[in-house]
């Protein structure tokens, strides 16, 4: 026990000697908190529209009055030459063109139907479609000005959002993030630790004194447990003081999840530490785990959108578990019975990946 | 003379990464690994999301609003009945995403009042998928809406949408050259960012300190040789991605060469500051992490429109290189855009460089001093 100790006392001066190192735990993924939690947010606002008005009558400008009065467009210029749309797409300069034909004013009066086109730019098919639906909604609203019949509305949608009436894209980023540091750091400072004794030759040194690898691997890991554990504590603090995040659920419960989550980074990290000879090896696949990992979580792409293939392919990822369990428990405030089906499999995981790593540390050794 | 030196120590570092098997293995064999699955699994469209409908009407009206929802691939709508606790179960169990609700009478209400309210309760702990579920939900109930009113009363004027460069809406088009960017700049700013400090670390920065070359010297000999490996990295994904993807490139492949190596200078100008900067290997590649996978997946456009982030963070996206590089690959790949409608993504690119090597080179340089 002894032996352990200073084992984990070694680790923990290593870390704290360095002061780059100290900022990098500590200060830097406050930062990050800070600026990415407003970053999300799918929604479409500020429409860069180029305006083709080849009338130029009163109900035309109407037409065009009604596009810029909302947030959802802005105006970026005028022009009565079709050929000018292609260009500033290509130059990124307008994303919408609204094309309204000469003589729309005069055609809309004698109930002729006239047309008028929207040309959106493809690239980003969401917020293309997202832009078609934009000005689909407030075409129909002019039209139904325009004709001035008695209002058929028909079905209106009346929406309730449960959990986060407003949308707040905090209110659901931040616990992500909260997961992604859980994440990033327990898994590089586990895999770079191990790897850099091998490194640099000291590993035969530790090998050499009367630890067992058990408690030569214990040493190793317990250091960072705690370090991820005080990232853990600081950031959810930063998270419910600073950014007003509720917290519907039970702290001790996030705590104890995130000790069985930390089972699955730090054994991957140690993992990757037993497979490659240098810290850049061991970084780079850190770095193929961690791009993998928070990409197939659903941390911003939702999973239910990935092929059924894919979806599968999540239920290899342990991130995906805390993530959805750290939201839920932050949200919903769901307890430990709601949670079972994410609980078990990330369990499952992270006892696999530990021992697979003790195993083949073990040889490398023998 | 200052061309040999730098060839010298090229070609110094360039052995440095050929002997290293398993590194060179990882660089270009994850990447295409990465673009394959990521091209496949980054998809904003909603697909298949679980509805509750609670049907308190039941005539034929209300049916004809359900099968509209089942008619568009986006919903998978089942019947429920129950209370409000009940529904609240069904979102804390995660088996819904929505549950409509339809009020009785509705048809009777519909033709008489003009206008129903139809309730949508929506799981809103995931705010960007409830944003999407609820335009998807409100898209279905327009066209039933549309459906009922062209047999009431005919428009007095049609919309007709043009969809250019990527008629089919595919998510694949925008997400590819995203993942290019975002494989790009990690590859190389963790390439570059231990360059230095490994050799502080090995005690081997001395020995060349010692030796007659200059700062500048020292840092062009350092990029130099990461940026063709990271080059043809790029080709080897862009290639990937067209083949696989089929995302068409519609511009001209030199222009697109010569921004790319640009955008890799970046990158790799960016880890070098880095590396410039810190003691240890183990300090350049976290840093190096930290400063490119998020930032770069999060503000960068790649993913999230940066014109509906808030103001103050919008100014931030500005020295995010991944910001330009995606204007260009874009632009060329899928738009066919010239140089001309690309100078500025291009001259903000070569203003990065230039500040990121300056700076560099002279904290380089007080370290030689002292």
């Amino acid at each position: 026990m002894r032996r352990i100790f200073y084992m984990v006392f070694k680790e923990f001066r290593q870390v704290f000697r360095d002061p780059q190192m100290v900022g990098l735990i500590f200060v830097v993924p406050i930062f990050q908190l800070l600026v990415l939690s407003f970053a999300i947010t799918t929604e479409v606002k500020h429409l860069k529209l180029l305006v083709v008005d080849l009338d130029g009558s009163r109900t035309s400008r109407e037409v065009v009055r009604s596009f810029s009065h909302t947030d959802r467009f802005n105006v970026v210029g005028f022009t009565r030459d079709l050929r000018e749309i292609q260009p500033a797409m290509q130059g990124w300069q307008a994303q919408v063109a609204l094309v309204i034909p000469p003589g729309f004013g005069r055609d809309l009066q004698r109930g002729l139907s006239p047309q008028v086109q929207v040309v959106v730019d493809g690239v980003d098919g969401n917020t293309a479609s997202v832009a078609t639906g934009y000005a689909r909604g407030i075409l129909g609203q002019f039209a139904q000005g325009a004709v001035r019949t008695s209002r058929v509305q028909g079905a209106i949608m009346e929406e309730r959002m449960w959990y986060n009436p407003d949308l707040s894209s905090k209110q659901f980023m931040v616990p992500g993030i909260v997961v992604v540091l859980l994440t990033i750091l327990p898994m590089t400072l586990s895999s770079l630790s191990l790897v850099k004794e091998k490194e640099i030759g000291t590993l035969e040194q530790l090998m050499v004194t009367p630890l067992s690898k058990y408690q030569l691997l214990l040493g190793k890991l317990v250091p960072f447990l705690v370090l991820s554990y005080v990232e853990l504590a600081l950031v959810t603090a930063v998270a419910v003081l600073v950014f007003d995040i509720s917290m519907n659920g039970s702290y001790g419960l996030l705590a104890a999840l995130a000790f069985l989550y930390l089972f699955s980074t730090l054994g991957l990290g140690i993992f990757v530490s037993t497979i490659t000879q240098s810290q850049q090896q061991a970084m780079f696949v850190s770095w193929f785990f961690m791009v993998f990992m928070v990409l197939m979580s659903g941390f911003f792409i939702p999973i239910e959108n990935m092929p059924p293939v894919l979806q599968k392919v999540t239920y290899l990822n342990p991130m995906r578990f805390f993530t959805t369990i750290t939201r839920e428990i932050f949200q919903k405030g769901s307890s430990l019975r709601y949670l079972m089906k994410d609980v078990i499999p990330m369990t499952g995981f992270g006892l696999l990946i530990v021992g697979l790593s003790v195993v083949k540390f073990r040889k490398r050794i023998g | 003379m200052v061309q040999s030196r730098v060839l010298a120590i090229a070609r110094k570092e360039f052995l440095h990464i050929v002997y290293d098997f398993r590194t060179l293995f990882i660089l270009f064999l994850m990447p295409v690994m990465q673009l394959v699955m990521f091209g496949y699994a980054m998809n904003m469209e909603i697909e298949q999301v679980n509805m509750a409908v609670v049907d308190r009407s039941g005539t034929p009206g209300s049916r004809e609003l359900v099968e509209g929802f089942r008619a568009s691939r986006f919903f998978r709508p089942f019947s429920f009945e129950g209370s409000r606790e009940e529904m609240e179960g069904l979102f804390q169990d995660r088996r819904a995403h929505v549950v409509m609700v339809v009020p009785v009478e509705f048809d009777r209400k519909l033709v008489r009042e003009g206008a129903v309210p139809v309730q949508f309760l929506i799981d809103a702990s995931d705010a960007n998928t409830a944003m999407l579920v609820r335009n998807y939900c409100s898209r279905v109930l327009e066209a039933f809406n549309e459906g009922r009113r062209s047999r009431v009363f005919a428009a007095p004027f049609e919309m007709r949408p043009a969809v250019l460069f990527n008629p089919d809406l595919k998510s694949s088009y925008f997400f590819v050259p995203g993942v290019i960017a975002m494989i790009l700049v990690m590859i190389s700013a963790l390439l570059t960012s231990v360059a230095i400090a490994r050799e502080k670390e090995t005690g081997t920065l001395e020995q060349i300190l010692v030796s007659p070359v200059r700062a500048y010297e020292i840092i062009l000999g350092k990029v130099l040789p990461y940026l063709v490996l990271a080059f043809l990295d790029a080709v080897l994904i862009l290639g990937v991605g067209l083949l696989i993807f089929g995302v068409p490139f519609r511009g001209d492949a030199l222009l697109l060469a010569g921004l790319t190596l640009l955008y890799i200078f970046s990158a790799l100008s960016l880890g070098l500051m880095i590396s410039t900067r810190v003691k240890s290997q183990q300090v350049a590649m976290m840093a190096a992490l930290v400063a490119t996978l998020l930032p770069t997946m999060m503000l960068s456009g790649m993913i999230f429109p940066i014109a509906s982030m808030p103001e103050l963070l919008q100014y931030v996206t500005y020295v995010i290189p991944a910001r330009y590089y995606l204007l260009i690959v874009r632009g060329i790949l899928l738009k066919g855009s010239s140089l001309g409608q690309l100078v500025a993504p291009t001259l903000s690119l070569v203003v990065m460089v230039l500040v990121l090597l300056v700076v560099s080179v002279r904290r380089f340089g007080t370290d030689l001093e002292t």
